[in-house]
C-alpha cells in the first residue's frame, strides 16, 4: 500500500482556485496461455503524482511519474502555471466552484499481492481441466488479469481520501468449428472486485462455468443466423447492462449532454415504458456491495447513486464538480481518473436497469416468434443514443419455446425509442465488471440489468 | 530526471550479475503538453513528465516481463529480478528468442521539439475554421498533443536502438447539431511532425465535418438488398485492422483457427489489392525502428496483388509454426491508390451505400460482420442521394476482399496510415 508522502503539501496550494493532488499507484498481473504456450506473463507497476487547479473556468494540470515530495511540490507548480496560461489565453473569467462538504475517507481495501507463479499455477490447472475434458475443441485460452488502483487524493476544499480497489477476473475461451466447418468462439469472464486470493480459492470452483460455456459452444454449432428485421427479442440481463452503460449511460453524463447528446433536451420527459428505471449505483445496489464499489471521487466528492431515469422518465445526468454548477446540481462522485498521469473525467460507476416483477420463463413464453439473446462481445452506441451491440449467444423463441441457437449477430436500435417498447421486465439481476468503458482514458465499471422484452433491429444474412 | 544511458547500462548490469541466458528492455522517458478543447471551449492543458521500462528475460527457456516508470536503482533491480522470478515460474519453451544483434543505431524524428505557442494557434485556428465554415458543427472534444520520447532498446546480443520521437497528434469529436436535431458522433484525427497546415486541411477532417452537416437530414433507410458499398479511408481502415487481427495475426495462427492458415502465396483477394505495412513511407509519421523481438524494421506486404505473402508473427509464433516472422511490428497500414478517380467509382454504382464509420459486433475468426452503417449515404443510379440512417450492413471479411469492386485513384494520409476509397460488392444492406 502507498506511504503518504503528501500529506502537508496542501500549505502549497494556491489561494482563490481549486486544487488537487493526488499520488497514485496501477498495477496489473497477466498470465496468457494460448493452447497452452504461455504467450504473456507480465507484471506491471505504474505509479507518479499529478495535479490539477482550476482557474476562471479552466484547469492546468501536470504529472510526474516520480512519488516523492519534491515530485508532488514540482507538479503543483506546473499545473497552477498551466492554469494560468490558459486564463491569459482564453479569459473565461468564470468564478470558483461551489464549494463541497468536507472531511477525510480511509481505506476501505487492502490491495494484497500474489507470486507470478501462483498466477501461473492457477491457469494451468483451469487449462488441463480443459484439455483433459473437452478434446475435441479446436482450440483454447485461459487469460488472467489482475489490476488494482490505489490512490492517495488531497483537494483544496472537499474530502481528502485514501482508497483502493483491485479487481481479478480468469477469461476462458473455447473455440471449434460450425457443422459447415466455419470457426466459432465463446469467452467467459469469470471474477471480479477484490484481490485475487479472495476470488480464487481453487481452480475446481471454476469448472461448472467452463461446463456450461462448452455446452453453449457445442450448442452453437448448430446455430442458424438469425432473420433479419425487427423483432421482439428478449434481452438477457448481461444485454441490458450494456444497453443501461453504452446506449443510456454516455448520453446523460453531463460533459456528452453539453457536447449536444440527446439527453440533452429530453430531461424530464419520458424516454423509456414506465417499467423502466435506471441508476448508477456508487457503492451499494439493492441491498448488496455493487461489483466495483466507488466511494469518492478523484475531485474529493463523496460517491452518491445517481437516479438516470425512474419510472420511464429522465432525472437526471453525471456530473463533475464544473457541469454540477453549470446545471445547478449537486456532485455525486462521478469525476474519476485512471491513472496518475489522467485527469477525472465523468465517469459511470455501477449503471443498471432496476428488476421488475415479471420470471424470466414467463417472458420467453410470451413471445410467439422471436430471440432471447444471451451475451454479447462488444457494444457501441453514439450521443444520439443509436446502439449496435454484437450477439455472441442467443436462442429462437418459437412458440413461447426457445428452439434453435443462433450464430454471431448484432442488434441495433436507438435507446430512447426502444426502451418504450419494454413492456416485460424479469425480477432477477444479472451484472457484470470485466473489461473498461474507453473514453479518452480507459475505466473500471460495473453495469447490470434483468431481462427485458422489447424491439430492435437484428441483423443477418 | 535520470539519465536514460545511465539506467539502460544499470540494468545491463544487473541481467549480466544475474546471470540471465538472455534479455531485451527499451526504457524512454517521455513529455506530452495536451490542450484540451471541450464543448467547443478550450478547457485544460496538460504536462506530463513520464518514464517507461518493459523488460523482458529468458532464461533456461522460459521467459518473464516487467514493466515499470520508476528509475531508481532500487526499482530498476526489482524490476529485474522480479521478471527473472516470473521466468523461473513459467513453462519452458525452445521457441521463445529474441533477434540476433542487429548493431547500434539512432534515429532522430524531426518533430521532436515542440513550438507550443505556435501549436496552441494552430489548434485555436482549427476551431475558428470550423465556426466559419461548418456552423452546424457542435464540436464535442479536441485533444491536440505533442508527445516527444527518447527511448533506447537493448538487448544481450548486442543490439541497440536510440530514438528521439515527436510529433503533434489533434484528434476530434464532433457532430451536426441544429435545433433539437443531433447528429451521429463523428471522429477525425491527424499526425503530423510539422506545423506548416491549417488542421482543417489535414487528412479527412473538413471531409468529415461536411459529411457531418449532410448527415442532419437522413431519412431511415427501408428494405434489404444485396449491393455494393463504399468505404471511406476511415472506415477501410476500422475493418482493415479487423480482417489483419482474424486472419493473419499471432493468436489465431498459434491457435490454427485464421481461415487463411493453409494459403500463403494463394489468392486472398481481387488481384487489384495490396496491402502494406511500411514504417518507412514518407507519408508516416512517427515512423517505429525495432520489433518486438528486437529486428530493425523493414516494409513487407501481407497482400500483393491479391496473394497472401506473409503473415504478421512475432519471432515467437514463428519459431513455433515454422512460418516467416514479420518484418516489422508497425501499424503503418498503407493501400495504394487505383485507376478510377473517386466520382467516376461512384458513377459507376446501380444502387449502394457510402460507409463513414462501421459501428459492428467485432467480426470473429470466422469473419462474419454485421453491424451498423453509421454516418452513410445511399447511392443510386450513379448518384448520392442522400443521407440514410438505421442501416446494417452484413457480410464475411474473408469474402469481401475477393467481391472488390474498385479502388479509388485517391487516398487519404493521416500520418498513421495511407488509405483509398474501396468498393466491395454482394454486402447485404438492410433496413427497418
Amino acid at each position: 500500500m502507498l506511504d503518504d508522502l503528501i500529506s502537508g503539501k496542501e500549505k502549497l496550494f494556491s489561494e482563490g482556485v481549486h486544487t488537487e493532488l493526488r499520488a497514485q499507484e496501477n498495477r496489473s498481473r497477466s498470465v496468457s496461455l494460448i493452447q497452452g504456450n504461455l504467450t504473456g506473463n507480465v507484471r506491471a507497476e505504474v505509479m507518479g503524482v499529478s495535479a490539477r487547479v482550476y482557474k476562471n473556468g479552466v484547469y492546468g494540470f501536470s504529472s510526474m511519474a516520480e512519488y516523492t515530495p519534491s515530485a508532488a511540490e514540482a507538479v503543483l507548480q506546473a499545473a497552477t502555471e498551466n492554469a494560468a496560461f490558459m486564463d491569459r489565453h482564453i479569459q473565461k473569467g468564470k468564478g470558483a466552484l461551489p464549494g463541497i462538504p468536507a472531511g477525510s475517507m480511509p481505506c476501505k481495501k487492502e490491495i494484497m499481492d500474489t507470486e507470478q507463479k501462483r498466477y501461473i499455477e492457477f491457469c494451468k490447472e483451469v487449462d488441463a481441466y480443459i484439455v483433459d475434458k473437452y478434446p475435441k475443441l479446436s482450440s483454447r485460452s485461459v487469460i488472467l488479469s489482475a489490476d488494482s488502483m490505489e490512490k492517495l487524493i488531497y483537494t483544496s476544499d472537499g474530502y481528502n481520501g485514501h482508497i483502493a480497489s483491485p479487481r481479478s477476473y480468469i477469461y476462458v475461451f473455447l473455440n471449434t468449428e460450425s457443422v459447415s466447418g466455419a470457426p466459432l468462439e465463446l469467452f467467459k469472464a469469470l471474477g471480479g472486485s477484490g484481490n485475487f486470493g479472495d476470488r480464487f480459492t481453487d481452480p475446481a470452483l471454476l469448472f461448472p462455468e467452463i461446463d456450461k460455456l462448452y455446452e453453449r459452444l457445442m450448442q452453437k454449432r448448430e446455430g442458424v443466423y438469425p432473420e433479419a428485421g425487427y423483432k421482439t427479442v428478449v434481452l438477457g440481463g448481461i444485454l441490458s447492462g450494456m444497453l443501461a452503460h453504452e446506449a443510456v449511460g454516455h448520453t446523460v453524463e453531463a460533459d456528452l449532454v453539453l457536447g449536444g447528446s440527446v439527453a440533452g433536451p429530453n430531461l424530464g420527459k419520458q424516454v423509456a415504458s414506465e417499467l423502466v428505471s435506471l441508476v448508477d449505483y456508487a457503492h451499494t445496489a439493492l441491498g448488496k456491495p455493487a461489483p466495483l464499489p466507488v466511494y469518492l471521487d478523484d475531485e474529493g466528492t463523496p460517491a452518491e447513486d445517481v437516479v438516470l431515469i425512474r419510472d420511464g422518465i429522465l432525472t437526471g445526468y453525471m456530473n463533475s464538480r464544473e457541469t454540477a454548477e453549470q446545471f445547478g446540481v449537486k456532485p455525486q462522485g462521478n469525476a474519476r481518473a485512471w491513472g496518475f498521469s489522467d485527469e477525472p473525467l465523468i465517469r459511470m460507476r455501477n449503471t443498471a436497469v432496476l428488476p421488475g416483477k415479471d420470471k424470466l420463463e414467463d417472458i420467453i413464453a410470451s413471445v410467439d416468434d422471436g430471440y432471447y439473446l444471451i451475451d454479447t462481445n462488444n457494444g457501441q452506441a453514439d450521443l444520439t443514443g443509436e446502439f449496435m451491440f454484437g450477439v455472441c449467444m442467443g436462442y429462437e423463441i418459437k412458440n413461447g419455446k426457445l428452439a434453435r441457437p443462433i450464430l454471431d449477430t448484432t442488434i441495433s436500435g436507438v435507446a430512447f425509442d426502444m426502451l418504450k417498447t419494454v413492456d416485460m421486465v424479469s425480477d432477477e439481476m444479472t451484472w457484470s465488471s470485466s473489461g473498461y468503458c474507453g473514453k479518452k482514458q480507459p475505466m473500471p465499471v460495473g453495469m447490470g440489468g434483468p431481462a427485458l422484452r422489447c424491439k430492435v433491429m437484428i441483423g443477418g444474412r | 530526471m535520470e539519465d536514460i544511458k545511465v539506467v539502460s547500462n544499470r540494468i545491463s548490469d544487473t541481467v549480466g550479475r544475474l546471470g540471465v541466458d538472455k534479455a531485451q528492455f527499451s526504457v524512454a522517458q517521455s513529455e506530452t503538453r495536451e490542450f484540451n478543447v471541450e464543448g467547443g471551449e478550450f478547457s485544460l492543458f496538460r504536462t506530463l513528465f513520464d518514464n517507461e521500462l518493459a523488460l523482458t528475460v529468458y532464461h533456461q527457456n522460459k521467459k518473464g516481463s516487467a514493466v515499470t516508470n520508476k528509475l531508481d536503482e532500487a526499482s530498476l533491480e526489482a524490476a529485474v529480478e522480479g521478471a527473472l522470478a516470473s521466468a523461473e515460474s513459467a513453462i519452458a519453451d525452445e521457441a521463445y528468442d529474441i533477434a540476433p544483434g542487429q548493431g547500434e543505431m539512432c534515429f532522430h524524428d524531426s518533430g521532436y521539439e515542440p513550438d507550443l505557442d505556435r501549436f496552441f494557434e494552430r489548434t485555436r485556428e482549427l476551431l475558428e475554421d470550423i465556426g466559419k465554415r461548418h456552423p452546424k458543427i457542435m464540436v464535442k472534444q479536441v485533444t491536440a498533443a505533442h508527445e516527444k520520447s527518447h527511448s533506447i532498446y537493448r538487448n544481450t546480443n548486442g543490439t541497440q536502438c536510440e530514438v528521439f520521437r515527436g510529433s503533434y497528434t489533434v484528434s476530434l469529436m464532433f457532430a451536426g447539431h441544429e435545433g433539437d436535431k443531433t447528429t451521429s458522433f463523428f471522429g477525425a484525427g491527424v499526425r503530423v511532425d510539422d506545423l506548416d497546415t491549417r488542421f482543417i486541411e489535414l487528412g479527412m477532417i473538413e471531409e468529415q465535418l461536411k459529411d457531418a452537416e449532410a448527415q442532419l437530414e437522413t431519412i431511415p433507410f427501408e428494405g434489404k438488398f444485396e449491393g455494393t458499398i463504399v468505404l471511406t479511408p476511415d472506415s477501410l481502415g476500422e475493418l482493415l485492422q479487423s480482417i489483419l487481427e482474424n486472419f493473419a495475426g499471432d493468436p489465431v495462427i498459434l491457435e490454427k483457427t485464421s481461415l487463411w492458415l493453409n494459403k500463403l502465396n494463394e489468392k486472398v483477394a481481387d488481384e487489384r489489392l495490396t496491402i502494406s505495412l511500411r514504417p518507412s513511407d514518407e507519408r508516416i509519421v512517427n515512423k517505429s525502428h525495432i520489433t518486438g523481438d528486437g529486428f530493425q524494421e523493414e516494409d513487407y506486404d501481407i497482400i500483393r496483388n491479391g496473394v497472401l505473402r506473409s503473415f504478421m508473427l512475432s519471432l515467437y509464433v514463428a519459431n513455433k509454426t515454422g512460418l516467416e516472422r514479420a518484418k516489422n511490428s508497425s501499424s503503418a497500414v498503407v493501400v495504394e491508390g487505383g485507376q478510377t478517380p473517386y466520382k467516376e467509382m461512384i458513377q459507376g454504382i446501380k444502387k449502394g451505400i457510402i460507409v463513414g464509420r462501421f459501428s459492428g459486433g467485432q467480426p470473429g475468426t470466422n469473419g462474419e460482420f454485421s453491424g451498423v452503417a453509421k454516418n452513410s449515404f445511399l447511392v443510386e443510379d450513379g448518384q448520392i442521394t442522400g443521407a440514410v440512417s438505421e442501416v446494417m450492413i452484413s457480410g464475411n471479411l474473408a469474402d469481401m476482399l475477393l467481391n472488390l469492386r474498385d479502388i479509388s485513384k485517391e487516398t487519404v494520409a493521416d500520418g498513421a496510415s495511407v488509405l483509398p476509397y474501396v468498393a466491395f460488392d454482394k454486402i447485404v444492406i438492410s433496413g427497418k
